[in-house]
């Protein structure tokens, strides 16, 4: 396969990682800490759209609302039980806690769902474009045949989708404004009249709501299982924080960059080496890190 | 009866007791500065005010209500706004964003308020998509002013406003506090300059060690020898 349709593979991984990513990395800048369960938030939404088209049965765009939806809900009620009361602790503690809530979350799915992977009935329209000069470069060709899918061009459109949303969110609404000014200075928001306990109620509904539909658009792309999002959270954590933990413009940049080293790698890897593709992606992590620890839009440590 | 009635103020930050049986009034459209040594607990009996600092003991009354147990978010619905004396602006929010949050409170911001605004820190008119963190420190501390004044308080507190400005630049920010005192708001402001303020000021009050030492008109207090011997540098 060539570098281009590679490309086409980077982006499409890369789109779901940055809608999930954005989520993540929200709840790291204004409500402060790691959430090691994110992942786990992307199998229930996905886990929700399964129910909803297999048992309901909804058509799949209502069924991504619904997931979406409950998302939302999930995540804000497991906020209020386990997190918003530890709040005052601190980051690792925190951590800690969404670490056993992951793992407790993750083999709660799996007793009640079972081991098997669940399928998304869709059907898949393919555009291909044969007949592409292959433009070889030594062993590797640069264009050669690419095809896309139709599953691949909803969940780059659906990521397209969410960043005019969040955008519009962040830097038009009231509370999206509150939520960056919680991200820059708690205390001051509190001296401007912001009630940061609503606020944060509205990050974690948000960041439910972008994880779910990652998830529905990841049983799209794949299967869905209790693992589903646990396989991602690495991916999630190295785009928020290759971009700068906190900056969702920073998460979407990041998430492209692992997606796209994630396919190309496999390209230009010898054959049998490509399952250390993943390793590469987090070289770069480290790379990026090293020589701005800030990451891709983060900003530099505010002096005291 | 006074605006603002702090009364037998104990107040510090957890364990730490930093301010004793304090004593504070300001009136109707009257400016009060406080001053004193570093350490004093000037910033300490602001904050308490404004619930940022943990009040110990006393009374702090606003306008008739017993604000004493308010946390900032409660307070400011009461008509009194804060300037903290560093970290005063969003730094990655803009200048427009910025003042937007300082009428996060209302349903909406009166236009007229707005230009109001921008024509007491004419210096803030044309940077309204500029970053805040990106603003010069007096620019800063105007647009924190500024900020302050989109609820068009009743009382304005100010945490050393002239500090960390340059020195041309001191003598400006202390005409823009007594603009806002003449358009009819109260203010209370704590000083490291003390000269300038009590210069300004209606009354004063000079703090030491957590403790009220002496009181008076600002005049009064900058002819008295001991406040001069012992806190103005003779």
């Amino acid at each position: 396969m060539g570098v281009a349709q590679n490309v086409v593979f980077g982006l499409v991984t890369g789109s779901y990682i940055a809608i999930a990513a954005i989520g993540f990395t929200l709840i790291y800048g204004i409500v402060n800490m790691i959430n090691f369960a994110y992942g786990e938030y992307l199998t229930i939404g996905a886990f929700i759209g399964i129910l909803t088209v297999g048992v309901l049965p909804l058509p799949l765009p209502v069924a991504a609302v619904v997931a979406m939806v409950g998302g939302g809900l999930v995540s804000l009620l497991l906020a209020r039980v386990f997190f918003t009361p530890i709040n005052q602790t601190g980051p690792v503690p925190m951590l800690l806690t969404s670490i056993g809530l992951g793992l407790a979350l993750r083999n709660g799915i799996r007793l009640t769902a079972g081991r098997g992977s669940r399928y998304f009935d869709t059907e898949t329209a393919t555009l291909r474009f044969d007949g592409l000069p292959a433009l070889s470069v030594g062993p590797v060709d640069l264009l050669g045949d690419v095809f896309v899918t139709s599953e691949q061009l909803v969940v780059v459109g659906c990521a397209v989708g969410v960043f005019v949303v969040v955008h519009t969110l962040l830097t038009r609404t009231d509370v999206g404004i509150a939520m960056r000014a919680m991200g820059d200075d708690e205390s001051l928001a509190r001296v401007r009249g912001i009630d940061t306990q609503r606020i944060r109620d509205n990050v974690w509904v948000l960041a439910g709501v972008l994880a779910a539909l990652a998830g529905v658009l990841l049983g799209i792309q794949t299967n869905v299982s209790a693992g589903t999002g646990f396989s991602q959270i690495l991916q999630i954590l190295s785009a928020a924080i290759l971009g700068g933990a906190g900056s969702p413009y920073g998460a979407i940049a990041g998430a492209y960059v692992i997606g796209l080293v994630l396919a190309l790698s496999t390209v230009f890897l010898p054959t049998g080496m490509t399952g250390l593709s993943s390793a590469i992606a987090f070289l770069i992590l480290i790379g990026v890190l090293l020589v701005k620890p800030s990451g891709l839009a983060g900003r530099e440590v505010r002096e005291a | 009866m006074s605006l603002l009635d702090v009364s037998g103020l104990d107040a510090g930050y957890g364990e730490l007791q930093v301010l004793s049986d304090v004593d504070l009034t300001v009136a109707d459209g009257e400016y009060v500065a406080i001053v004193g040594p570093n350490g004093a607990g000037k910033s300490t009996a602001m904050k308490s005010v404004f619930g940022i600092a943990d009040r110990q003991g006393g009374t702090i009354t606003f306008d008739g209500t017993d604000i004493t147990s308010y946390p900032p978010e409660t307070v400011i619905h009461e008509g009194l706004s804060y300037v903290p004396q560093t970290a005063n602006v969003f730094p990655s929010l803009t200048v427009d964003e910025n003042l937007r949050l300082g009428g996060y409170i209302l349903d909406e911001i009166p236009t007229a308020r707005r230009e109001a605004i921008f024509e007491r820190f004419p210096v803030l008119a044309n940077r309204g998509n500029q970053t805040a963190g990106t603003l010069s420190g007096g620019q800063q501390q105007m647009l924190a002013m500024g900020c302050a004044l989109m609820l068009d308080p009743d009382l304005l507190l100010l945490d050393e406003p002239s500090a960390g400005l340059a020195p041309d630049l001191v003598g400006e920010m202390f005409d823009r506090i007594d603009d806002v005192n003449d358009a009819g708001t109260a203010v209370l402001v704590v000083e490291q300059n003390a000269k300038e303020a009590l210069r300004r000021c209606d009354r004063g009050y000079v703090l030491a060690n957590g403790e009220n030492r002496y009181e008076g008109s600002g005049d009064d207090l900058l002819n008295d020898e001991e406040v001069r011997r012992q806190f103005l540098g003779g």
